[in-house]
């Protein structure tokens, strides 16, 4: 037989009316009743519940220390990975950015804001890609010609002097004691020393060993050197000579009296030969190869 | 940053206390009958839930600090009878219109009565008081003993039973 608690049930208000007409004409059902009256009005204490919370709340500190393990490692290690990839970020965004050009080689690449670069043969550029829409200068050692977008100032520096632009397009080719810059479009301010020139399309500017060379206007669209040529304005023949040791990536040396002629004129890079035929008939000279990257120019009359 | 669990925000946490708070330190009180300790253990109960309150979603916080509860223990000494007592506007309601014997005669039922819960044994009296005064349904006062509604009304039954026989001796 199912037990039957009908005092719980009573006591819910959950018996029918016939089970509780039936409960009523029991003898208990007035103590029940009393029972049930009186039990409702009773109470407990009350006590100070926001001081209790307090004091629970105020023990936050030691709840960190009972974060599962895992948990804290997962954060631990999120945390390191969030910060090792801002500073690679913030580092390869400041870091300095490096390219160049080998003996006997040339490279094209692009700036940050499409601006084209063309190195010529041992030349190097350092530059940093961070914020370089608003700064827009780098480092040139060497030579190098410049097609810039639209922009900011575009500032060259180079060891003896600065390049300023706005859009344009330029050489740069900084030697030892020499600065030759040439504008191809737009306007190109040069800083050397003290001096200031600005060059307007077609015009060029050297300044050699402190002052300046007067360079005659040209027609060109673009450095001779892109079209593996070389174009000499009144330069020194041991200038002549580096220029064709870093295209061919040899060691011309000249084994003569000085030559103090200064040399003009155009020398193909084609090849190493024809290159030097030309310079051994303005000079007359003769060539001999020591060996394949070794090669001294040597006067006629010595050989005889 | 990962979502902090509800349990952990305070506004939540506080909410959930004040409606567990008392009925929590009743419960504790029903079964040990010493205030301090009931407090005592129901602070801590609290505690655990706000220091794991990361591991605990809020809707089982309530089976949680029960459990905490119910697996608390006390010294011997600490047990003592559940003293209780009426709520103090409840005595005036009822002698309005009675005659002074009727007075009388319920003055001495509601003390037998308040004797009679003090004799219970806990096993009746936690349900019990759980009902009368925290005013719980049979399916709470079940799911926070962690036993079944039908042994809830078994002992809601006994306890009546109980009282009835107890308040005919005294």
């Amino acid at each position: 037989m199912e037990e039957n608690y009908f005092l719980a049930k009573w006591l819910n208000n959950e018996l029918t009316e016939k089970e509780l007409a039936d409960f009523k004409t029991t003898a208990d059902f007035e103590k029940y009743e009393k029972i049930k009256k009186h039990s409702s009005h009773l109470e407990v204490d009350d006590f100070n519940e926001s001081n209790m919370l307090q004091e629970i709340i105020s023990h936050k500190k030691a709840n960190q220390q009972t974060i599962p393990l895992y948990k804290k490692w997962f954060v631990q290690i999120a945390a390191i990975l969030v910060i090792a990839l801002g500073i690679s970020f913030v580092l390869q965004q400041s870091a300095t950015e490096t390219e160049f050009a080998l003996n006997g080689k040339k490279t094209s690449f692009s700036l940050p804001d499409n601006s084209k670069v063309t190195l010529n043969s041992g030349s190097e550029i350092n530059y940093k890609k961070r914020d370089w829409s608003n700064h827009r200068n780098l480092e040139l050692s060497g030579e190098a010609y410049f097609k810039v977008a639209k922009g900011k100032t575009f500032e060259v520096s180079t060891a003896l002097g600065k390049i300023t632009v706005l859009g344009t397009q330029f050489n740069v080719k900084s030697r030892k004691n020499r600065l030759d810059v040439s504008c191809y479009e737009g306007r190109v301010k040069v800083n050397y020393n003290n001096q200031e020139v600005v060059l307007t399309k077609g015009k060029s500017i050297a300044f050699a060993d402190g002052s300046p060379i007067e360079i005659p206007e040209s027609d060109v669209i673009e450095p001779e050197w892109l079209n593996k040529e070389l174009v000499f304005k009144k330069e020194k023949i041991d200038n002549v000579l580096s220029e064709l040791n870093r295209q061919f990536d040899v060691e011309i040396t000249v084994n003569s009296k000085p030559l103090n002629q200064l040399f003009t004129g155009t020398i193909p890079v084609n090849n190493l030969d024809q290159s030097l035929q030309i310079l051994t008939s303005v000079y007359h000279l003769k060539s001999r190869k020591v060996n394949r990257n070794k090669i001294i120019l040597e006067t006629v009359d010595t050989q005889k | 940053m990962p979502l902090m669990p509800e349990t952990c925000d305070k506004i939540i946490f506080s909410d959930f206390f004040k409606k567990n708070v008392k009925p929590l330190r009743n419960f504790l009180f029903y079964k040990y009958g010493n205030k301090e300790s009931a407090e005592d253990l129901t602070q801590e109960a609290f505690i655990k839930l706000w220091k794991n309150c990361a591991t605990v979603p809020i809707e089982k916080a309530k089976s949680y600090i029960y459990t905490i509860a119910n697996n608390s223990s006390l010294n011997e000494i600490s047990h003592q009878k559940v003293v209780l007592k009426y709520e103090k506007n409840h005595s005036v309601n009822d002698t309005t219109n009675e005659n002074p014997e009727f007075i009388l005669e319920e003055k001495q039922f509601k003390n037998k009565l308040l004797k009679a819960i003090e004799n219970l044994n806990s096993t009746q009296r936690i349900p019990f008081l759980m009902h009368r005064i925290d005013g719980k349904k049979y399916s709470e006062i079940a799911e926070e003993l962690n036993i079944s509604v039908k042994a809830v009304e078994k002992r809601m039954h006994k306890a009546l039973i109980e009282l009835r026989k107890e308040i005919d001796v005294i």
